[in-house]
């Protein structure tokens, strides 16, 4: 009984591993709209990044390249990345006050 | 006998999580060094004086008796995270909070702090 | 009875409290003010660098250090913008397909007028740049646009900043809140952080003038327009204002604007009414 409550957990787990590490298109389309949207309201506040454009770039390489890992990975680091700089904008539309020599 | 089955699990463990470890180490571990002193990483260069490093800034203080100044581990690594969040007007980049360092290369970066 | 209203008075006085500390602050901030900022600017500066003559501030790094300002002196004898302002002249000369000049855009035939830009246009509300200025006579002309950031664009501000040199910077902030509003834009953009690595342009030309970055002397934001175009040693060329902004943005890891974005264009008028009075010396020469 023990013995089949091992395996089972065993199995759960590497099937459960096994999806995670094999991303399909799908995953990657997903995460780069994601990407996408939160770069385009990076630009609207006319603060983008470069290294999130070079996360963008590399997602849709890696993806041309059938690695979908890996074009996932880029992906959410790029929204990661615009996130930061969005709230880096929003932040600074009142921090900047601050600096300001008086 | 009974000594050698009994450990076999525990040691089949523990070489699964020696063989984690490393593969994370060769991961994300470039020697603290290198991260602080590439310009695409931390670049501390640009800004502060550390000794092995050549034409150092001095938009921030140099870096030396890291151990004596910072006894508190946390506090260098929260200045390397993100140093706005204690003096609002410091220009050093927020590492961590930007995305610039993962949380991996900050601790291999306050490692090699340490040395200096 | 009695304690109500001494509860009612402390509430009051909490709450006047409450808002002379928030409105304050406030208010010293959203008051644009362009005179106050321009003296507590300056003042920022000179008392900050008290052996540093006004006018030796538009030579940007090397009236901060000693070392570099004789490196500079010693190849000033042959300065390597000399072929930009050659150039221009020549190009000012030649007439477009239809016979008009660059001259005929400009008052005083675009001669000594590099002092007066940018400035605020009331018909089209906007601030326009020396840059922008020379692209729209090229445009009205007949002639394509040229890029805002070297080559042609740079060797034409060249000349007119040479035929400007000495004249003090007079830029002018009419009374018109869309001046103002412009001049505030610029302001913000100047002191907001940006790109990953969280730089303002403050956070070097105001916080940090005179400091190394790597090698490099960091300029102070006083008097830092007067000497564009520069021919950049790390360029290996010339390079415009609208460069210079670019290049900076990038290096903060910013996506850079497009050369003369409106708030480019701020950035610039902001700066200039900052240097005002302060001697035009472009075209300069920068490591």
């Amino acid at each position: 009984m023990r013995m089949q409550i091992c395996l089972a957990a065993t199995c759960w787990l590497f099937c459960a591993g096994a999806a995670q590490a094999a991303s399909t298109e799908a995953d990657f389309k997903t995460a780069l709209a994601a990407a996408v949207a939160a770069e385009q309201d990076a630009g609207a506040l006319k603060n983008q990044w470069i290294p999130t454009e070079q996360a963008l770039a590399a997602a849709k390489k890696a993806a041309a390249a059938g690695d979908f890992d890996a074009a996932v990975a880029q992906a959410k680091e790029a929204e990661a990345l615009a996130k930061a700089s969005i709230a880096q904008a929003k932040e600074q539309q009142t921090a900047w006050k601050a600096g300001v020599i008086r | 006998m009974r000594g050698r089955t009994a450990h076999g699990p525990a040691l089949f463990v523990a070489a699964v999580l020696v063989l984690f470890a490393g593969a994370r180490a060769s991961a994300q571990a470039l020697p603290g060094q290198t991260l602080a002193f590439d310009r695409g990483k931390g670049n501390c260069l640009t800004c502060h004086d550390i000794k092995g490093g050549d034409s150092p800034g001095n938009l921030g203080p140099p870096l030396a008796d890291m151990k004596a100044r910072f006894p508190d581990r946390k506090e260098l690594r929260g200045i390397v995270f993100d140093e706005t969040r204690r003096n609002p007007q410091t220009v050093m980049p927020p590492f961590g909070r930007n995305l610039i360092l993962t949380d991996g290369e900050i601790e291999a970066i306050v490692d090699f702090l340490y040395t200096r | 009875m009695r304690i109500s209203r001494a509860i009612a008075s402390v509430v009051v006085t909490i709450m006047i409290a409450a808002l002379v500390a928030g409105a304050r602050p406030a208010a010293a901030a959203d008051t644009i003010d362009p005179d106050a900022d321009f003296k507590a600017f300056r003042d920022y500066y000179t008392e900050r660098f008290p052996n540093v003559p006004l006018n030796d501030f538009v030579n940007g790094p090397y009236s901060m250090d000693a070392e570099l300002r004789k490196q500079w002196e010693a190849i000033d004898d042959f300065p390597p913008y000399d072929f930009a302002i050659d150039r221009g002249k020549q190009m000012f000369a030649t007439p477009f397909k239809n016979g008009k000049t660059y001259g005929d855009c400009f008052p005083d035939k675009g001669t000594g007028i590099r002092q007066n830009y940018p400035y605020f246009d009331d018909k089209s509300g906007e601030v326009i740049t020396l840059e922008l200025a020379l692209n729209r006579c090229r445009e009205a002309n007949g002639e394509e646009p040229y890029s805002y950031v070297k080559d042609e664009m740079a060797s034409l501000t060249a000349y007119m900043a040479f035929t400007s040199r000495g004249k003090p910077f007079d830029i002018k902030i009419p009374n018109d809140p869309r001046a103002l509003a412009a001049y505030q834009k610029g302001e913000e953009y100047f002191y907001a952080r940006r790109g990953q690595l969280n730089f303002s342009c403050a956070s070097c030309h105001v916080q940090n003038p005179g400091n190394h970055i790597r090698t490099e002397v960091l300029a102070p934001a006083l008097g830092i327009v007067a000497a564009m175009p520069i021919y950049r040693s790390e360029w290996s060329g010339m390079g415009t204002m609208s460069r210079r902004l670019v290049t900076c943005n990038s290096q903060v890891r910013g996506v850079p604007l497009k050369p003369q974005d409106e708030l480019y264009r701020d950035v610039e008028y902001y700066l200039s009414y900052m240097s005002n009075g302060l001697p035009i010396s472009g075209p300069g020469t920068r490591p």
